[in-house]
């Protein structure tokens, strides 16, 4: 896990205060996507997003890169606000990376090399640091360089899209990472080592990576932390355990649960004082044998 | 950040539960054809004059924010003045001398000119404003089933009418989905890096171009989707198809049809008398 301590005294690198949002405000087909939603999130925390649809991920999402059209004083880099006139949008751009939910959205050139090297090449790096990083990060998810290089992306499947997506905003080497939604179009085993590889970049890289999902059993064993929305609002906020132990109130927003959590939850029956944040299947299999014993 | 859907609003529909919204659809496409035969038969700025408190009218009682429309018309009448402007410039007519204001080799502009390209304008302007005011206040299933049954007899004649008139609607449907597309679509690429929403008009321009691949691709993958769907639903036009929502024309709908030719009769004649 990552020393939070050496930054407690820094700014939050993501702070939202009583965010606000409308899409089309003034018109007649304005609709309120969020309510009021504050929060903090520090460098190198692993931070999930969690709620239903239309709870307001995605709006929260683009506003951390100002992708919409902020007001002043709501939305926080670094503790500066991003809606200030003059803010060097490109530079927070250049900071936070964001992975859609639908990976074809953000694809801007035809063929695979090209796209990953798009961020670099923006950035001003030379072409022999654009090319390293690019090879990095197909290699990074599965699609060998000299394989992929030159293949065309329209003609790739939906989960190898999704990849180069990644490896794109990979390729950038932003301190923030955020995934919306990134398991979904995937297999098991996609999953699996995608998984793998956003623990091993965090580690390695240092990030802040927050992940958006309305299943808490993909980020439950990527985050620390879940920030629990629902119709625009803050829910729940707090460290993963924490939040699970509240799985009924999740399960009334129609969130997924982990597995583990829902066993946890029947076998309640059972056990009424069997606690449901579990998040392996080897910790239910521990609380569940340390009552048998009791027994 | 780009909010497209706020600069154009063709296709879309607003429901004020006005009256004008209530009103039978196939009515409200005889009038929309009537006032587009108007567009063309009037052709003195007093006609227009004329012709405007119609259109204030049916705005009122449409009760669709004016602030909304123009606002969602800005591209649309930017583009407009674009044309009008070389429409001046390179006018080709036969102009007299006298009404000459700046020449400049075959460059001119001339007060026929500007006449012609006004009234030109205005044309245009209203032909717009009345079908814009169509789709914001008709529904789509209104929409196709006014145009389905104004264009019933031609079915004796074995004219695939259903199907002309599903395409027509869906063609319109799409336009506002693609709208979305394209607003999607900026927002992504802005996060990697192509400020869509920094730089000149030129740039800015330029910048779209990249949206044009897939917004072909999404465009393409929906059409398929929507066809697959139908026919997975045993879609077909036709006339053994029931409607659950069948048309009521009332006699004020008719009265108001009456009124609106009135007026266009009016506005188109009333100018050369007067003249005369």
């Amino acid at each position: 896990m990552t020393d939070q301590i050496d930054y407690a005294a820094a700014p939050p690198i993501i702070e939202l205060r009583n965010f606000r949002y409308t899409y089309l405000e003034g018109t007649p087909r304005a609709s309120e996507a969020i309510r009021d939603v504050s929060f903090s999130i520090r460098r190198g925390e692993r931070v999930g997003i969690v709620g239903p649809t239309q709870s307001g991920k995605s709006t929260v999402v683009d506003s951390f890169a100002h992708l919409l059209r902020l007001k002043p004083g709501q939305v926080f880099h670094d503790g500066e606000d991003v809606a200030t006139p003059g803010y060097d949008r490109g530079a927070l751009r250049r900071r936070v990376g964001i992975v859609f939910q639908q990976p074809d959205s953000q694809l801007v050139e035809d063929v695979v090399g090209a796209d990953v090297a798009f961020g670099p090449t923006a950035a001003g790096l030379s072409v022999e640091e654009t090319r390293w990083r690019v090879e990095e990060s197909l290699d990074a998810l599965g699609l060998p360089y000299p394989k992929y290089r030159l293949r065309y992306i329209h003609a790739l499947s939906g989960g190898q899209r999704r990849r180069v997506a990644i490896a794109g905003v990979l390729a950038m080497h932003t301190p923030v990472l955020v995934l919306d939604e990134p398991m979904a179009g995937l297999d098991p085993r996609g999953r699996r080592e995608l998984m793998e590889l956003l623990i091993r970049l965090q580690k390695d890289r240092d990030l802040t990576l927050i992940v958006c999902s309305a299943s808490v059993s993909d980020a439950s064993l990527l985050c620390d932390r879940f920030i629990v929305l629902d119709a625009g609002k803050v829910v729940v906020d707090g460290p993963v355990r924490e939040v699970l132990r509240e799985a009924g109130r999740l399960a009334e927003l129609d969130i997924t649960l982990p597995e583990p959590v829902l066993c946890a939850r029947e076998l309640r029956k059972l056990f009424p004082d069997l606690p449901t944040a579990v998040l392996t299947e080897d910790e239910l299999e521990a609380e569940v044998l340390k009552r048998l014993e009791v027994v | 950040m780009l909010e497209l859907q706020r600069n154009v609003i063709f296709g879309q529909f607003i429901d004020t539960g006005s009256w004008i919204h209530r009103m039978d659809a196939r009515i409200k496409l005889t009038i929309t054809f009537v006032l587009t035969v108007a567009s063309f038969l009037i052709d003195s700025f007093v006609g227009f004059a004329l012709i405007f408190p119609l259109l204030v009218l049916i705005h009122l009682i449409a009760r669709v924010p004016l602030g909304y429309v123009l606002r969602g018309s800005r591209l649309f009448l930017g583009f407009l003045a674009f044309i009008l402007f070389f429409q001046v410039l390179f006018y080709p007519g036969e102009a007299p001398e006298s009404s000459y204001l700046w020449r400049w080799g075959f460059l001119s502009i001339s007060t026929v000119g500007l006449y012609t390209a006004g009234i030109l304008g205005l044309r245009v302007i209203f032909l717009y404003y009345v079908t814009t005011m169509l789709m914001l206040t008709t529904s789509l299933v209104d929409l196709t089933n006014g145009l389905e049954l104004i264009f019933r007899p031609l079915q004796k004649l074995r004219v695939p009418v259903n199907e002309l008139v599903l395409v027509f609607v869906i063609a319109i449907k799409f336009v506002p989905i693609f709208v979305g597309e394209v607003e999607r679509l900026a927002r992504a690429q802005t996060a990697r890096g192509v400020p869509f929403d920094e730089g000149g008009a030129l740039t800015r321009a330029r910048r779209i171009g990249r949206l044009l691949v897939p917004i072909f691709i999404s465009g393409f993958a929906r059409a398929d989707l929507l066809t697959t769907a139908m026919n997975t639903r045993s879609y077909r036009g036709g006339r053994r198809r029931t409607k659950f929502r069948r048309l009521h024309a009332t006699i004020s709908d008719w009265l108001i049809l009456l009124l609106v030719i009135a007026w266009v009769l009016l506005a188109w004649q009333l100018p050369d008398r007067l003249g005369a």
